[in-house]
């Protein structure tokens, strides 16, 4: 062969076959991490944020209302008579948005719903979410105390018709998280 | 090219576009098809790339998964082709560069098998081929790219991370090596 005929070939090289299927059907393999992928990344995003996104709405609340009680007692005068008879819990000291029987009923069947909702949670959730809801509860029981003492207080009042507010958002939050994850 | 070629070609495109916007959207049965209608060509760079068969199929395997991965990142202005075969060099590069992979990386030429060419047989190609399997890396990745499939220099040095005026080297080089060991292999 000559040294023209070789650098003819070498010319050719454009003519090769561009495409050289693989001895195997590599699509399974690329299937199976492309539902691998799909499930990681229903994984990642979804339930990781619904699962959080009532805890953090609760420790919002559970601070709002600690730092709440905070004050209201720092400007509530001192009980006038040592011994009186507590109100605590009396319909008659609660501010009237709150005896509102409406309210009273869309909480009870809230509270019906969110018990479901924590039955059906995986363990280490639930103690985390009942925890947070019980100090939210402890902490609307402090306001209640206080205006039993001082029931004209008006910044108690106010606290305490925006700690239930933000028991009813966090209450929500935990009802809707079940039907986020589905 | 004839102008039912053209249409045909113009075609294929459109088809093109049409599965990819599918697969964008999670369609796994669109990206199929586009993987079969890919694959020859993605796993021939690689072939040709790694010379070794194994590595070649998972080389385009991977190639494909990273390109499901960066679907949404596409830009359907550029060719879905030139896009998938860039992802491959660079899974290719990065086997290379894995240490288990470390001998693929050797320059030395004089490791390279000489190429087994026969005057006997008709088919050129796998001769062709042979000598191509004989290059040293760096300029069997210019002619592959540059030679084979046809890339702009300009092209193939940014997929091959190296500067166009190396890539125009190791093209020469290629160029001269290859003619040399079909000569010697003629002889």
């Amino acid at each position: 062969m000559t040294h023209q005929s070789t650098g003819r070939r070498v010319n050719r090289i454009d003519e090769l076959a561009q495409s050289l299927p693989p001895a195997r059907d590599l699509w399974p393999g690329i299937a199976t991490a492309i539902e691998a992928d799909r499930k990681a990344a229903v994984v990642d995003n979804a339930p990781r944020r619904t699962r959080w996104l009532p805890a953090a709405g609760m420790a919002a609340a559970v601070a709002l209302v600690t730092v709440g009680i905070f004050i209201g007692r720092s400007f509530s005068p001192p009980p006038i008579v040592a011994g009186t008879n507590t109100t605590q819990g009396s319909p008659e000291m609660m501010p009237a948005a709150l005896r509102d029987a409406n309210y009273r009923k869309q909480r009870d069947v809230l509270l019906a719903e969110v018990d479901e909702r924590l039955a059906a949670m995986p363990p280490a959730d639930r103690e985390k979410v009942a925890s947070s809801l019980r100090t939210l509860k402890r902490s609307i029981s402090d306001i209640e105390a206080a205006l039993g003492r001082d029931p004209a207080n008006a910044l108690l009042q106010e606290l305490l018709v925006n700690s239930c507010q933000e028991e009813m958002r966090a209450l929500t939050a935990v009802r809707d998280s079940g039907s986020q994850e589905t | 090219m004839t102008i039912a070629d053209k249409g045909r070609a113009d075609t294929v495109v459109d088809f093109d576009v049409a599965l990819i916007e599918r697969a964008r959207k999670g369609d796994s049965r669109a990206f199929e098809r586009l993987y079969r209608d890919h694959v020859g060509r993605v796993h021939g760079l690689c072939l040709r790339m790694t010379r070794d068969p194994d590595l070649a199929a998972d080389c385009a395997q991977d190639a494909f998964i990273k390109a499901w991965k960066a679907l949404p990142r596409f830009e359907a202005r550029s060719s879905f082709s030139t896009w998938l075969h860039r992802i491959a060099v660079n899974t290719v590069l990065e086997k290379r560069r894995g240490p288990s992979n470390a001998e693929i990386a050797v320059e030395d030429p004089t490791e390279y098998a000489e190429p087994v060419l026969s005057f006997d047989t008709p088919v050129e190609e796998e001769e062709l081929e042979a000598a191509i399997q004989s290059l040293p890396q760096g300029a069997r990745d210019a002619l592959v790219l540059c030679g084979v499939y046809g890339y702009e220099h300009s092209e193939a040095a940014s997929m091959l991370g190296i500067a166009v005026g190396t890539c125009k080297a190791q093209l020469h080089r290629a160029r001269g090596l290859l003619r040399d060991r079909l000569e010697r292999g003629v002889r």
